[in-house]
């Protein structure tokens, strides 16, 4: 029999060291968060005033779309390597396959974050606190979650690219609004700091059981 | 006795027909090759005896379970060598073999003993992605047996492997239910005891050894 916690484990140290090896997501995803700082700073008339309400703004739109592109590739890496049957061709559970999926993916996205929240301090001079952390790393577990259920989803359709954000986005969207609501208040705005998080911990716990629970399905054919 | 029988294998992509109310039972420790023209169903059939695919009707039963219902319990007794190789091209020889071995439930040390039987065994560090067409079929045979299945489905498995293909096919075969699809019908004859032709998604015929419907 198989233990489903050292598959999990396998999945997710298989992933990460492929990525490590090759260097494909992380470095291409740290880029594209620094670019889309850089436009932000041009686009915007941003001074220490205003800087708390809209840099959170700008925070999500770059994870938002980082994350489309690290969920996306957990399952297509699979498909284009044409491995995915071989791994769903073993007696491990689905579940199992989808958490280590999703726990890498989570991983190289919070990666992604260590450059994209320093660059955002650095850009429009706004804290960086354990409080805007903490916010960020609720939101991506909760958003890693549906991220790697749609991915897995569209992974043998013909029009993936353009599915995953249709299918994604709109249930992304709570996250963004408990997210938002938590980095702006840490980063000085007026609100409840607790309540949002209270928010985010319950999104978290929501969709991390519902997808667990219809991964079984998504991968099992 | 039987440890595969199937009852009217049908399966249709979209409007096209792929298989055909395709009958078929194996006995236990028989070899059978699967013979057809490209686009005959060979693939198809073999996904579907492999439980990687359901049939639209028809009935499976794989060593006394329900092959539509009971997969994931199956998977645990069935090898599947599917027409790519399948490897993660940046994990070596042996942490390609590794990952499997613990999805599979087996112990690691499996690894180095499949990847001896495959002739892989100096290539070992070797990133999967570098090694040639060839060696990576011998990788994937050696991922599909390192369960110790009792049913091996291989889909054409000799496909880019070099002249010792038929040697390393009749190691991994030995002791073990087998069908195979494969162009090669000279192997077909070494190695199986028996052929099912498919044409255009239909059975045409079986035959013992030296007796292949063409």
């Amino acid at each position: 029999m198989t233990n489903s916690f050292a598959v999990a484990v396998a999945v997710a140290r298989k992933d990460l060291r492929a990525e490590w090896r090759t260097r494909e997501l992380v470095p291409a995803l740290a880029q594209f968060v620094i670019l889309a700082l850089v436009i932000a700073n041009f686009g915007f008339q941003i001074d220490s005033r205003n800087a708390p309400s809209i840099a959170p703004g700008i925070l999500w739109l770059a994870l938002v779309f980082a994350g489309l592109v690290a969920f996306g590739r957990a399952f297509a890496a699979e498909r284009e390597q044409a491995s995915l049957e071989a791994l769903l061709m073993t007696p491990a559970s689905p579940v199992a396959i989808f958490a280590g999926k999703a726990t890498a993916a989570t991983l190289l996205l919070i990666g992604c974050e260590a450059v994209l929240l320093p660059a955002l301090t650095l850009f429009f001079g706004t804290p960086l606190s354990v409080q805007v952390i903490a916010a960020v790393l609720l939101a991506t577990i909760g958003m890693a979650a549906l991220g790697c259920l749609f991915a897995a989803m569209v992974a043998r359709v013909r029009a993936r690219e353009l599915l995953l954000p249709l299918l994604t986005l709109p249930l992304w969207i709570p996250f963004i609004v408990a997210g938002g609501q938590a980095v702006q208040v840490a980063m000085g705005a007026s609100g409840s700091y607790d309540q949002a998080m209270a928010l985010l911990v319950d999104f978290d716990i929501l969709f991390v059981v519902l997808t667990s629970l219809a991964a079984r399905f998504v991968l099992d054919d | 006795m039987s440890i595969l029988v199937a009852n009217g294998l049908t399966h249709w992509f979209g409007s096209e027909v792929a298989l055909e109310s395709v009958d078929l039972a194996i006995d236990a420790g028989e070899h059978m090759a699967v013979l057809g023209e490209n686009g005959a169903g060979k693939t198809t059939l073999l996904r579907i005896l492999a439980t990687a695919a359901r049939p639209t009707s028809g009935g499976l039963e794989i060593m006394g379970l329900d092959a539509l219902r009971e997969r994931r319990r199956l998977r645990q007794r069935i090898g599947y060598v599917a027409h790519a190789p399948g490897l993660y091209p940046a994990l070596s020889a042996a942490e390609n073999l590794e990952f499997f071995c613990t999805l599979q439930g087996v112990s690691r040390t499996r690894a180095a003993e499949t990847l001896a039987l495959v002739g892989l065994a100096s290539e070992a560090s070797r990133p999967a992605g570098l090694l040639s067409r060839g060696m990576q079929q011998r990788l994937a045979i050696g991922r599909a047996i390192l369960h110790d299945p009792k049913l091996l489905v291989l889909d054409e498995p000799d496909a880019s492997l070099g002249s010792d293909a038929a040697d390393l096919l009749a190691a991994v075969m030995s002791d073990r239910t087998v069908v195979m699809a494969t162009h090669d019908h000279a192997l077909a004859n070494r190695l199986c005891q028996r052929t099912l032709t498919l044409r255009h998604g239909r059975s045409v015929g079986t035959a013992t050894r030296l007796h292949v419907v063409r």
